[in-house]
């Protein structure tokens, strides 16, 4: 009896709205007439709440004006950053995509955003009778049911947010921010108290009350958003808008006092702009081979980092970036799978700023590392990173009677430290030499080839970067070289997109790509072997080519998908230099991913990359004795060829 | 004129080095038609110069001094300078050991001359052979000074034969040099040798290295190849697989990601030979491998290889090599 | 505390080697340069004492012209000055010879110390050091570890054969070779290689130091070795094949 008493009391608001709304005709209620000291009161109010917002987002203004320039940002070409504007902020096409149901559920919060912007202007105008929207008027109520509809499709998606954050919690969205909450709070307050209004007398107390919390929910939001994650409502859009122009894009090191991102003074303004943008959702960290693999670095923690460092010693400061919120032994344990750049939604670019802070770590002497050390010394020295002869190059190219690239044949075909040095990726090479010349394609190699810089690029060595590049430059040009082709995707981005700093390099493109195009002449062997294809990331990611080397599987075989693929394809561990420096903490990435390719229950493993071959190697033997085989694309396009004369090349 | 060789003790007797330079300066002595004296150096010369002539005839001069032990860069130059400029040798032999490159250089520059040094060939001349880019050429030296020729030998390069017993009532004649050392002139103070410590595995600086890999199949196969290795007093080292696998420490690892070594002696057992593991031992001096499969990458690096069942070659090579050294 | 290192250029490990007309010596042409690995952990050396002690470190290397990119490797890694003894036919001269140009331009800078690396990586005669030593007239040792500073001289730790090590006390001025592998090498770096921009380096002129006499030892004549390095096939059963290897180790090889 009681309780039942407590409870009418407690729905008898409820039922009152209830009354109230079924009443009346559905037209947005608002009061007609504001007493002046309404108005003055509101005046104060939103002066206060503009004022506060300006002292706290001020001082972010100033520290991102106050960064170093970006000298080598170029606003061309215009039009692809309308594009990815257009679809990455108006869309929100990335956010859906990744996460398609919180994603649509953060769209609807977006799009109810942009849509109240006329709402709310409105809504402040009603107060001094400058309304230009009369809820009676045909237009009038036709945008405020258009808002009406994005308003409750709003509700619930920040309470589908509301949930997943304080409910589910996902381990990438840590630590929990309860500000988050207030937020999620304040917009479902403001998007209630407007679908409220239809259903209420616009001048009775309900209607008035209603505005009133309505535009107080809205002054108190504002100064709210500058130090929370929801700055990124302010940032993003230009974040978005001023990208780098190019994925993992490195600047160049301008001057000789820069050394890479040594101290506050070398962050530029993009940087800063960017550690002030993010919105904390932990995509970046959701992706990370390193983060999963029980490691220490987590690329939302970096950015954070950064972005409490400009907080702590400001834009110009001497302070070194790292052992500050950001620790060397962290950034040093990211394979620039780029993942994390590639998922970020509001224009993060990770890979700058993380081997930025190598490069100042490396350029600097800074970074004490045994296995790092040897890797430069060896390319300080030596042609390759391997630090094995040049002579046992030249020693397989004469034993497989190689020709040389003398400007007449088609391709020059990059071998690589890999191609050349290492027993599988020479069998990779020499499958994709039975390939060119049953097609009789022509090619041949540089006499001298050195490594292209990629691990060294990647570990933020740039003095070695620059010898290994300019001296390949030469000699390629010497070679009069017209196309290169390369097994490789880390020799294929170095070769393409850093070069670029210190000269022109000749076209190159992925063997995946020639193969593609050439597939349909050659045999294929009728095979019903599963064959699962493991991206990897410097083909995928860095030089979007996701459906070439898928076109030479499917002539090979059946293929089929791990459950991370193509965008989202988990890394093999060994980018980013990883693979030259010391054991890994905590589980091994190439393990974690073998695991995943060994589930899908394929026969083969098809790879496209020399370092994920040879990670998968050792990976893959750990999986048991029903683990798939191990074959490059170039062999799977081989294992259809007629066998020459002197029996099949390995 | 005579040949002098400069015999070095090692553990009491003279080491094998040396009785390879007595052999390099046997055949120098033949070619020039000179006598070789053989010289003993020390505090205590008597029981190295009793081994020689228990071996052979010939001339052997005890080269004395209390100062002379230790050995000191300092002490062994003043001595052998005196015993020089007595004798008047046209060439002295030595062993090309730490010790003569720790002072012969210094002893010729001090009359004026060079030593070619860790000679690998005699040839009419003389000429010199030594090898030069590590290896990868060969140089013939001759000698143009005044004065004595000084010669060091490497170690294997000329094989010390053994010979039979003098005839009885054939004996070497020995006799005594003692040299005038003033104590203030040995300027360096040596300590006692002592190991390196043993407690960690340092594969970095071992001579011989028994590797095993994935071919081993299983932990408890493992003692049969520990067995070759203490056979060969090698390190026990592994590839990647097997220190993950927890059969052996980390610190066995060979490899990109484990340690790099450059032993005399590089045996790897059932190790295909991946790229990270051929970067960490490519600068072993020999490499033997033995593997199933002759398709094996291992196989391009290897100087000896056994295409076999390890587990029929470890237990007879193991058995094999103890035989060897009895 | 003064440190001199005497460092060497050596042709690259990689580079191609073509023997030069002459028969005498390598075809220099299109040949790659680099510091000779042994010095370079006696730079490794001098580096550390003079964190440690404080003091200069003085570069010092003859050979011509290009050699100056190997002392400028050097004062990036972290050497305040270099001394460059211009002398274009250094192949020419013996160990003696080349000594004597060394100790000619170290003598005006009285040093405490002298290193240099065990050996140089082409002609490979490791006695320069100890030649240097005989010359200046001081105290040396060989294959050296580790140096530590003692109340008016050095405690080293030198390597002795088959593992075995010995601690040795000295005077200072002293001169020192040291073995490679006892530190872990620097890695160079760009703002070392900008910095050495601005540091002295002074050439001076070999004819000026010491005549080139007469050489007391002749290189006649260089070739290539008889064999290039095959794999052998041992054939046979487990038990033949066990024997065979044995058989080469014992003699090919030498190890048993």
């Amino acid at each position: 009896m009681r309780l039942l008493l407590r409870g009418e009391t407690y729905f008898a608001p409820i039922l009152y709205l209830w009354g109230a709304m079924m009443s009346q005709p559905w037209t947005l209620a608002e009061p007609s007439h504001f007493s002046s000291a309404e108005q003055i009161l509101f005046a104060v109010l939103a002066i206060l709440s503009l004022v506060l917002f300006w002292r706290r987002f001020s001082p972010i203004l100033r520290r991102i004006l106050a960064s170093k320039k970006d000298v080598d940002f170029h606003l061309a070409p215009v039009g692809k950053r309308i594009y990815d504007f257009v679809w990455e902020v108006a869309l929100q096409g990335k956010v859906i995509r990744q996460r398609p149901l919180p994603g649509l559920a953060h769209a609807f919060v977006f799009w109810a955003f942009c849509a109240f912007a006329v709402v709310t202007l409105n809504h402040c105008a009603a107060l001094y009778g400058a309304g230009f929207l009369d809820p009676h008027s045909p237009v009038g109520m036709a945008y405020f049911y258009f808002a009406a509809i994005f308003a409750l499709a709003c509700a619930a998606g920040i309470l589908g947010l509301f949930i997943r954050r304080f409910v589910i919690r996902p381990k990438w969205l840590e630590p929990f921010s309860p500000e988050s909450g207030v937020i999620a709070g304040l917009i479902f307050l403001l998007m209630v108290t407007y679908l409220a209004a239809f259903f209420v007398q616009p001048d009775g107390v309900a209607g008035r009350a209603l505005w009133w919390v309505h535009a107080l929910t809205l002054l108190a939001f504002l100064p709210i958003i500058p130090h929370t994650k929801h700055l990124h409502l302010v940032l993003s859009p230009f974040t978005v808008f001023l990208s780098r122009g190019g994925f993992s894009k490195i600047p160049p090191l301008q001057g000789d006092e820069d050394f890479g991102l040594v101290a506050g003074k070398d962050l530029t303004q993009l940087a800063s702009l960017q550690a002030y943008s993010c919105v904390e959702c932990g995509r970046c960290t959701e992706h990370c081979p390193a983060n999963n693999t029980g490691k220490l670095l987590n690329p939302k923690q970096v950015i954070l980092g950064v972005r409490a460092y400009l907080n702590e010693y400001g834009p110009q400061s001497e302070e070194a970036l790292l052992g500050k919120h950001n620790s060397q032994k962290a950034i040093f344990e990211c394979t620039t799978c780029g993942a994390c750049e590639f998922q970020c939604p509001v224009g993060i670019e990770h890979l700058p700023i993380v081997i930025g802070m190598r490069r100042g770590a490396v350029n600097t002497g800074e970074w004490e590392d045994e296995h790092g050390a040897k890797l430069f010394l060896a390319l300080e020295r030596g042609s390759n990173a391997l630090g094995i002869s040049a002579i046992e190059r030249d020693k397989f190219i004469e034993k497989n009677a190689l020709p040389f690239y003398d400007g007449t044949q088609e391709y020059l075909l990059w071998l690589g430290c890999m191609g050349a040095y290492d027993p599988k990726g020479r069998e990779i090479v020499l499958s994709l030499v039975r390939v060119l010349r049953y097609l009789n394609v022509t090619f041949g190699v540089l006499r001298k080839e050195k490594c292209t810089g990629d691990p060294v690029r990647r570990l933020g060595n740039d003095l070695v970067f620059q010898q290994l590049a300019e001296a390949n430059l030469d000699a390629l040009q010497a070679a009069h070289t017209k196309k290169i082709v390369s097994i490789c995707p880390h020799c294929v981005r170095t070769i393409q997109e850093d070069w670029k700093e210190f000269g022109t390099p000749p076209p190159v493109e992925h063997h995946s790509e020639f193969l593609a195009r050439h597939a349909s002449q050659l045999p294929s062997v009728p095979s019903q072997e599963k064959i699962v294809y493991h991206d990897p990331c410097y083909l995928g990611r860095y030089r979007d080519v996701y459906d070439e080397p898928r076109t030479v599987v499917a002539h090979a075989g059946q293929l089929v998908e791990a459950e991370r693929h193509r965008e989202r394809s988990f890394c093999c561990g060994a980018g980013g230099g990883l693979v030259f420096l010391g054991e890994e903490t905590g589980e091994r990435v190439s393990h974690a991913r073998a695991r995943e390719l060994t589930a899908t229950g394929a026969d083969v493993v098809g790879a496209a990359c020399p370092f994920c071959n040879t990670m998968f190697q050792d990976a893959l033997a750990a999986q048991g004795p029903d683990a798939p085989k191990l074959l490059d694309i170039a062999q799977l396009a081989a294992r259809g060829l007629p066998e020459t004369e002197a029996g099949p090349v390995k | 004129m005579s040949i002098l060789v400069v015999m070095e003790e090692r553990d009491g007797r003279i080491g094998r080095v040396s009785w390879e330079a007595f052999t390099a300066a046997q055949f120098l002595g033949t070619q020039l038609n000179q006598p070789v004296a053989v010289v003993v150096m020390g505090a205590q010369t008597e029981p190295l110069a009793a081994e020689f002539a228990g071996k052979h005839t010939g001339r052997v001069i005890r080269l004395e001094h209390a100062l002379l032990a230790p050995y000191t860069p300092d002490g062994y130059c003043l001595a052998l300078e005196q015993l020089i400029q007595s004798e008047k040798p046209s060439h002295l032999v030595f062993p090309h050991t730490y010790q003569v490159r720790d002072f012969v250089p210094a002893l010729a520059a001090r009359m004026g001359e060079v030593l070619i040094g860790d000679v690998v060939a005699i040839s009419d001349g003389p000429v010199f052979t030594r090898q030069l880019m590590q290896g990868k050429l060969s140089g013939a030296y001759k000698h143009s000074g005044d004065g004595p020729c000084f010669v060091s030998v490497q170690a294997g390069a000329f094989r010390a034969e053994p010979v039979a017993a003098p005839s009885a009532g054939a004996t070497a004649t020995i006799e005594t040099f003692s040299p005038q050392i003033d104590a203030g002139r040995i300027r360096t103070k040596p300590g006692e040798p002592f190991r390196g410590e043993a407690q960690t595995v340092d594969l970095s600086s071992a001579q011989f290295i028994v590797s095993v890999g994935r071919g081993i199949r299983e932990a408890d196969n493992l003692p049969m190849v520990q067995e070759l290795a203490t056979a060969l007093g090698a390190e026990l080292a592994a590839s990647r697989p097997i220190c993950d696998n927890g059969w052996l420490p980390m610190e066995r690892q060979v490899g990109s990601s484990g340690q790099s070594v450059a032993p005399r002696l590089y045996l790897a057992v059932g190790i295909s030979g991946a790229i990270q593991h051929l970067v960490g031992m490519k600068a072993s001096q020999c490499i033997v491998a033995i593997n199933k499969d002759p398709d094996a990458p291992i196989f391009e690096v290897a100087d000896y290889g056994i295409v076999g069942d390890l587990f029929e070659v470890v237990p007879a090579l193991t058995e094999a090599v103890k035989a060897a050294k009895q | 505390m003064k440190i001199i290192v005497a460092i060497k250029q050596v042709p690259e490990r990689d580079a191609p080697i073509r023997i030069a007309a002459s028969g005498k010596w390598i075809e220099e042409a299109d040949l790659q340069f680099a510091m000779n690995e042994p010095d370079a952990y006696a730079l490794e050396e001098a580096l550390q004492l003079k964190e440690k002690h404080g003091g200069e470190v003085v570069v010092v290397s003859a050979g011509p012209e290009r050699v100056a990119t190997t002392i400028r490797e050097a004062l990036a890694k972290g050497a305040d000055r270099a001394l460059h003894v211009v002398c274009d036919n250094l192949a020419d001269r013996d160990a003696l010879g080349v000594a004597n140009l060394l100790a000619a331009a170290i003598r005006p800078e009285s040093p405490d110390l002298v290193l240099t690396g065990l050996q140089s990586e082409d002609v490979g005669l490791g006695q320069t050091g100890v030649i240097l030593a005989e010359l200046l007239g001081l105290p040396h040792s060989t294959l050296i570890l580790q140096v530590e500073k003692t109340d008016g001289g050095i405690k080293v730790k030198r390597e002795l054969e088959a593992g075995w090590f010995q601690t040795i006390e000295m005077p200072t001025p002293a001169v020192l070779t040291i073995q490679s592998g006892g530190n872990k090498l620097r890695y160079a770096t760009l703002m070392g290689i900008k910095k050495a921009r601005s540091k002295e380096l002074r050439a001076l002129n070999a004819a000026d130091l010491a005549a080139s006499g007469m050489p007391v030892v002749t290189l006649e004549q260089i070739s290539l070795p008889k064999k290039q390095k095959s794999t052998q096939i041992l054939p046979g059963t487990g038990k033949e094949a066990a024997a065979a290897l044995v058989e080469k180790l014992k003699f090919e090889v030498r190890v048993l």
